[in-house]
């Protein structure tokens, strides 16, 4: 049978990553929709736009490099939003009564990745079902948030700390920059070491992945961590756009983070995934929302919109998988 | 993939259906079971043309028994064995109704004994078979389709399913069997098609094939041996297992030497793959004494079985050995990065390069190591897992049943690799589904009963009946004790 089955095209063997997944109809959506604002609005194509749509996304976007890592492993993290706001809030605390911007930046990190590292001690060790799991944290994170705070927002931040939210560095936002540093250490992590390659196993076949000698619990642990590492620099680029922090910060981020990420072509179902989907799941998610505003439409539309994107997303996913596994028996 | 097939088969016959991987067996089936429509042609059902959706198709009357499990895991049995069939008023289930189907069912598959409310995955593989074939009882069946309904049955289930297939004939339902193991089709069927390259190349009663012309049919050339064992220096020993206990097995002892092919005989549930699993450390909870090459190992930890090359290669390739959706030269990096990355990270040149180089050593049959692993035959599938094994110098490989829904051709290339595994000085172990398998590829057996060894021969001593009845006995003991 094999005999009869052609070998891929040249340029889709050559674009094969480790274990890849086709990207183009959302390349496809995000120059559609951008065509289409083009002609709509005079100022979506403006540079000003165009880098505001990158700044803005700043906080999903990296929020999302880490929850690639998490869903390709067919897990999901609830908990990011929840997560952001709780470590932004304590390290601006910290930060706000020890004027001191590293001690804030340092606290929000330690927070962070002790939330990640409850979240993926859970699901690797004690086997709880990451949604479940990541759900509860978000209401631990939520609650913990309301109660430091009593409600009350922090200002007055020392400029340490918004830095990397707020600064310019050669006419682009120190934020824009950082987002797309992480997004391409977050593609070569995945797509060229060995690490990767073990978050792509044990997605696609976590029983075959450890007969295989890969320790499929510190894996997942591990992406749960990295999803949290991620969301700590997310609340630090939060709390300095905002030279604030306020603990209702970055509510419903974690649904815009797993939009963003499955309209990128990661599979719900594990195994499948790519970093640069996920920038383009980013991008058409931040230009969707930039266009509605520019077109006075209301921000109610902007959710239910996104809603639908999700909806359409994991209908592709579920039909692309389906069609494989058939495939996959015959 | 099919080309200007014609045949029939009537009520009350059993029509073996034979061909090598990739004849069009998969094809045929499928065209059967509705899930895929004929480019050209068609199939008559009672005088109907045959529905083109699988449920219509099987409301028709024709059920499929595929060779992967299709049940519910976590269901019970009798959810199981009526799934997407349960009696009901409005919706409403017919408790009582519902038990009694079911138990007639399975009483037919020789079940009848088992609790109804046991959840499917707590039996066996050969169990949940046999329930799988009664869910198709169950409904008012007229032509039963089993595709390999043996590849994962120990012998004796085997015999019991060939006199249910058998007592379905003469109830006047038409059967198409479809195996590879060409001495079921002698036991059963009254004729035998052979398919070879989407073509019907014979079809004759079954007085009229014997072994060798039914394999000269599929091959189309003399197979000199199914199984190219060859005698093989030895050296000391390399596995020693001392009083090993796991689930389902207890207090085991074994060893394996250099250069040697141990076979474990036993029937399903005697401990053959649970031993395997306890001495590859996949088994948590292990306790026992292994030794390899003279060092003591820790067991049930895979990181230190690794570590101390000892490899166990799961008997279910689809589910414990392979990513189905990734790529081959993924496949071949998995788990086994130091020839293809440095300090963490991956050569991609590196990895096509070392999937090349194995898939033309091992003669996997492909298009190109991007592609999905899941596209080639289960044979191709298994050479790459096999070449994956022998390239890491492993010391001790257990292989539990490595040829399970192979072709013939294909099992003596796997063999071939397997025996020059052990030529470079590994010790090997394997199991198989198929006794007579394991018989002719080992130097020594070791046979299981009730997760103990209770006889081991040596080659020149292989007497099968012997060694069946020592499998048996060690069984019907355990049983009295339960």
């Amino acid at each position: 049978m094999s005999s009869t089955i052609p070998a891929p095209a040249a340029w889709r063997a050559q674009t094969e990553r480790a274990f890849s997944s086709n990207i183009a109809p959302i390349v496809g959506a995000l120059l559609v929709v951008s065509i289409a604002l083009s002609f709509m609005s005079d100022v979506f194509l403006t540079g000003n736009n165009l880098s505001n749509i990158v700044t803005q996304s700043a906080v999903v976007g990296i929020a999302a490099v880490g929850a690639t890592f998490v869903i390709i492993t067919s897990g999901i993290d609830l908990s990011v939003g929840a997560n952001i706001a709780l470590a932004g809030f304590l390290g601006a605390q910290w930060a706000h009564h020890s004027d001191n911007g590293l001690l804030g930046i340092l606290t929000i990190l330690a927070v962070a990745l002790v939330v990640g590292a409850f979240n993926g001690a859970s699901v690797a060790w004690l086997g709880l079902a990451p949604f479940i799991v990541t759900l509860a944290v978000m209401g631990m994170a939520r609650g913990l948030t309301l109660q430091f705070s009593k409600g009350q927002s922090v200002y007055e931040l020392p400029g340490s700390l918004n830095w990397l939210g707020s600064a310019d560095f050669a006419g682009l936002k120190v934020s824009a920059i950082v987002t797309i540093l992480l997004f391409l250490v977050g593609h070569l992590v995945l797509s060229r070491t060995t690490f990767g390659h073990r978050v792509y196993a044990v997605g696609g076949n976590a029983d075959a992945a450890r007969l295989a000698g890969i320790n499929v619990k510190r894996v997942v642990f591990s992406t749960y961590v990295i999803a949290a590492l991620c969301a700590g620099i997310a609340a630090i680029i939060l709390v300095g756009r905002l030279d604030s922090a306020t603990p209702n910060a970055a509510n419903g981020t974690e649904l815009q983070v797993i939009a963003a990420v499955v309209i990128g072509g990661t599979s719900l179902f594990g195994g499948k995934g790519s970093m640069i989907g996920t920038l383009v799941g980013v991008l058409l998610i931040g230009v969707i929302n930039n266009g509605l505003t520019l077109l006075n439409v209301s921000s109610f539309w902007v959710q239910f919109v996104q809603g639908a994107l999700i909806f359409l997303a994991v209908l592709l996913d579920s039909f692309n998988t389906g069609r494989l596994k058939r495939a996959a028996t015959s | 993939m099919l080309d200007g097939i014609d045949f029939t088969f009537d009520a009350g016959e059993i029509t073996g259906l034979v061909g090598e991987n990739g004849a069009g067996k998969s094809t045929l089936i499928k065209i059967l079971a509705g899930a895929e429509t004929p480019s050209a042609g068609s199939v008559v059902l009672g005088g109907e043309p045959l529905p083109s959706t699988t449920g219509a198709v099987i409301s028709a009357g024709l059920s499929v028994i595929y060779q992967e499990l299709t049940d519910v895991p976590d269901m019970s049995l009798l959810d199981n064995v009526l799934l997407g069939n349960l009696a009901n008023t409005r919706g409403l289930i017919r408790s009582k109704e519902n038990r009694r189907r079911a138990s007639a069912g399975l009483q037919r598959v020789g079940l009848g004994h088992l609790d109804l409310r046991t959840p499917i995955r707590e039996l066996t593989i050969s169990q949940r078979q046999l329930a799988e074939i009664a869910r198709c009882l169950v409904r008012d069946t007229k032509v039963l389709v089993l595709d390999e309904p043996t590849s994962a049955l120990p012998e004796k289930d085997v015999e019991t399913l060939l006199a249910v297939v058998r007592s379905l004939r003469d109830e006047g339902i038409a059967i198409l069997y479809v195996t590879h193991h060409l001495d079921e089709l002698f036991r059963v069927a009254d004729r035998v098609v052979v398919l070879r390259d989407g073509k019907l190349v014979g079809d004759e009663a079954i007085e009229r094939w014997d072994h060798t012309t039914l394999v000269r049919a599929m091959l189309a050339k003399e197979l000199e041996q199914a199984y190219p064992w060859r005698a093989r220096p030895m050296g000391g020993p390399v596995l020693v297992a001392r009083d090993l206990e796991a689930r389902g097995v207890r207090g085991t002892s074994l060893h394996a030497d250099s250069g040697e092919v141990v076979g474990l005989v036993g029937l399903a549930g005697s401990g053959r793959t649970e031993l395997m699993k306890a001495i590859g450390g996949v088994e948590p909870g292990t306790s026992g004494e292994i030794v390899v090459d003279g060092a003591s190992m820790r067991v049930g930890s895979i990181a230190a079985a690794r570590a101390a090359g000892v490899i166990y290669v799961p008997e279910d390739r689809k589910q414990e050995g392979l990513v189905l959706d990734a790529s081959v030269r993924s496949n071949v990096a998995m788990g086994d990065y130091g020839p293809v990355s440095r300090r963490g990270i991956l050569s991609g040149v590196a990895m096509t390069r070392r999937a090349q180089h194995i898939t033309e050593k091992y003669d996997v049959k492909l298009g190109s190591v991007h592609q999905e692993i899941g596209k080639l035959s289960g044979g191709n599938q298994q050479k790459v897992i096999v070449g994956r094994v022998s390239e890491m110098a492993p010391r001790v490989v257990l292989f539990d049943d490595p040829t399970r829904g192979v072709d013939v051709g294909a099992k003596s290339g796997i063999y071939d690799h397997v025996f020059s595994l052990a030529e470079s000085g590994s010790a090997v172990l394997v199991c198989s589904s198929d006794t007579d398998e394991v018989l002719a590829v080992s130097d020594r057996i070791y046979v299981l009963a009730g997760g103990r060894v209770v006889g081991e021969f040596l080659r020149d001593e292989f007497d099968r009946e012997q060694i069946l009845h020592r499998a048996a006995g060690g069984s019907a003991a355990e049983n009295q004790l339960a």
